[in-house]
């Protein structure tokens, strides 16, 4: 038995079902298809704004508008690779989350553990499979994203390219986000080893946790202004945008948070994994 | 070679196995013997490391098997015909255990075709009959060419020819050296598979010892009378130490006196009898005496080749 072994058997498990290869088709092109939704959506407000300025005499180019909003407002350019992200955290999340909890579901793990009795090393290719996986997809999702809408936004004067700060910084750190989101999903799925339970958490923990986190920032007192920023999908936001902000963690402290939260979840998950009876 | 030393399971207060200790050998097929709920399959899961011990420790082949550094080519198990994903083809599946181990594409076809599963490997393993997850399951314990096979009810729903032939594929294996450790419920089936017999009852080993010794210390032979004067002979016959069962009108099954006895005193007594029987005590009857009063016949049965420990009661 040997490492590479293990890691060849587990991608042939995730690629030797049709459903799987499937959901990977079609988390590609929902992210890609979100990110041009966020391209049109944009495109459309910032032209629409460029022209009434025109219309009533007054000169606004491109550099202005962009100046007059502030940062992380929602108007900036240089992220829209990853304005489809929050899909790919969704799907492949949870298939993460299925890549173990289907083991326990139809019993699949009792082969694995006996091909593998050392388990640590199986759960290790997976979590490898996983990021990897993700990392790819949403890359490249991203790129095309970007390919999008570069000729869009510099059709009506902006200076929009790979050069443009930011960018290549948003799509690489796009990637290492979903590849820990992946990581998180994958320890929910040994924890739990139920699918249902896994994805809910893992929901709750990504969409429901920013939500309850938004209505904290309404209690009174500063303390809870500054709280929010340290859920996971706020620190891993955090991460993926660039520029100092204060009263704000820096992107690379919001990485760090992120990382932090993998362990959390990924050392008890292999833990438990190697401990328990299956 | 298979070695368990005080093996012992508690599942939350529920003893399953109490502190069993048995050597499986090489070149002989080990069965395995116990009603359900007795504590086999969990006993086979802890020497595949599925399940950790409460206390007490088992090898394979001299270690445990986790510590192996090639466990396929060491153990081949079937602890459970559904250890498969459901959406995923036969051969896919067999594909994945051997990459784990580097066994080549080649030797999954000759499992398959070993096992006769060339025309469904292709097809979801979700939808197979137990006979064909099996067969399947059987697939994956040879996949590695293993010194050892461990098989859990293996005969639980075959056809009569895919019972026959885990009978002969087994026997063929332990004739060439291999050990072979086989688990059934079906006592028939071990009379006639095994040479070796553990019967396990309650989480502890009743008996470890060959099969015709097992057999042969059954208490009682029967002797199967037919008469015409069934009652006649009935009271004739009874006595201190003799019972007689009528089954049937003019057969009459008598234990406790020999064949040679039962025709004197008929003859004395001028009754005829149309057959006189001695009736070999089966596997079942050996069973069922053991599993009936355990303490009585521990200290009898066991001490074959592998001596069981003292039932460590109450631990």
């Amino acid at each position: 038995m040997t490492f590479a072994g293990v890691l060849r058997s587990e991608w042939i498990k995730l690629w030797s079902l049709l459903s799987t290869r499937i959901l990977l088709l079609l988390t590609l092109v929902a992210i890609v298809g979100v990110g041009a939704l966020a391209v049109l959506i944009r495109y459309t407000y910032l032209d629409d704004m460029i022209r009434t300025a025109r219309d009533q005499g007054q000169t606004m180019t491109p550099e202005m508008l962009e100046k007059s909003f502030p940062p992380g407002s929602g108007f900036d350019l240089y992220n829209l690779p990853n304005a489809g992200l929050q899909i790919g955290i969704l799907i492949l999340g949870s298939l993460a989350v299925l890549f173990m909890s289907s083991e326990y579901a139809t019993g699949m793990i009792r082969s694995t553990m006996n091909a593998v009795p050392r388990r640590t090393p199986a759960f290790a290719a997976k979590a490898i499979i996983l990021a990897v996986i993700s990392y790819v997809i949403t890359t490249v999702a991203g790129v095309a994203t970007f390919l999008i809408a570069m000729p869009v936004f510099q059709g009506i004067g902006f200076d929009l390219d790979w050069s443009t700060d930011g960018v290549l910084y948003s799509i690489f750190t796009g990637g290492l986000y979903v590849a820990g989101v992946a990581l998180i999903g994958l320890s929910l799925g040994t924890l739990l080893r139920n699918s249902a339970g896994g994805i809910t958490v893992l929901v709750a923990l990504f969409f429901v946790l920013s939500i309850a986190a938004s209505f904290m920032t309404l209690i009174p007192g500063e303390f809870w202004k500054y709280v929010p920023q340290y859920i996971p999908s706020e620190a891993g936001g955090r991460f993926l945008s660039i520029g100092h902000t204060d009263g704000t963690i820096d992107p690379w402290h919001g990485g760090l948070i992120f990382l932090g939260y993998v362990l959390l979840f990924l050392v008890p998950a292999m833990i438990t994994l190697k401990k328990r009876d299956v | 070679m298979i070695e368990a030393t005080g093996l012992t399971k508690v599942y939350g207060g529920k003893t399953a196995v109490a502190g069993v200790s048995f050597t499986v050998q090489p070149g002989l097929v080990t069965g395995f013997l116990g009603p359900n709920g007795a504590g086999k399959s969990t006993t086979m899961r802890m020497v595949m490391g599925l399940d950790r011990p409460t206390s007490g420790s088992v090898t394979v082949n001299g270690l445990p098997y986790a510590h192996h550094k090639a466990p396929l080519h060491e153990v081949g198990a079937l602890l459970d015909a559904k250890a498969v994903h459901t959406s995923r083809s036969a051969y896919n599946h067999l594909l994945a255990m051997a990459a784990t181990h580097g066994i080549p594409k080649a030797r999954v076809r000759e499992v398959i075709e070993m096992t006769g599963l060339e025309a469904v490997a292709r097809k979801k393993a979700g939808g197979f009959s137990l006979g064909m997850g099996q067969r399947l399951g059987i697939a994956a314990a040879l996949l590695g060419d293993p010194q050892t096979l461990i098989l859990d009810e293996p005969v639980n729903g075959l056809d009569p020819e895919g019972v026959l032939w885990v009978r002969n594929l087994v026997r063929y294996l332990a004739n060439q050296g291999k050990t072979i450790f086989l688990s059934s419920h079906l006592m028939s089936e071990m009379a006639q598979t095994a040479d070796h017999l553990i019967v396990i009852g309650r989480g502890r080993i009743i008996a470890d010892a060959p099969v015709k010794e097992i057999i042969a210390g059954t208490r009682q032979a029967k002797t199967l009378v037919r008469t015409g004067e069934a009652l006649e002979l009935s009271a004739l016959l009874a006595g201190d130490g003799v019972t007689v069962d009528q089954s049937e009108p003019e057969t009459l099954e008598v234990t406790g006196m020999d064949s040679r006895q039962i025709a004197r005193i008929a003859l004395d007594n001028h009754v005829l009898v149309y057959e006189l029987t001695p009736q070999l005590s089966s596997l079942e009857d050996a069973y069922f005496d053991l599993t009936k009063d355990e303490v009585e016949y521990h200290s009898h049965l066991t001490g074959g080749p592998a001596v069981s420990a003292p039932a460590a009661a109450g631990k």
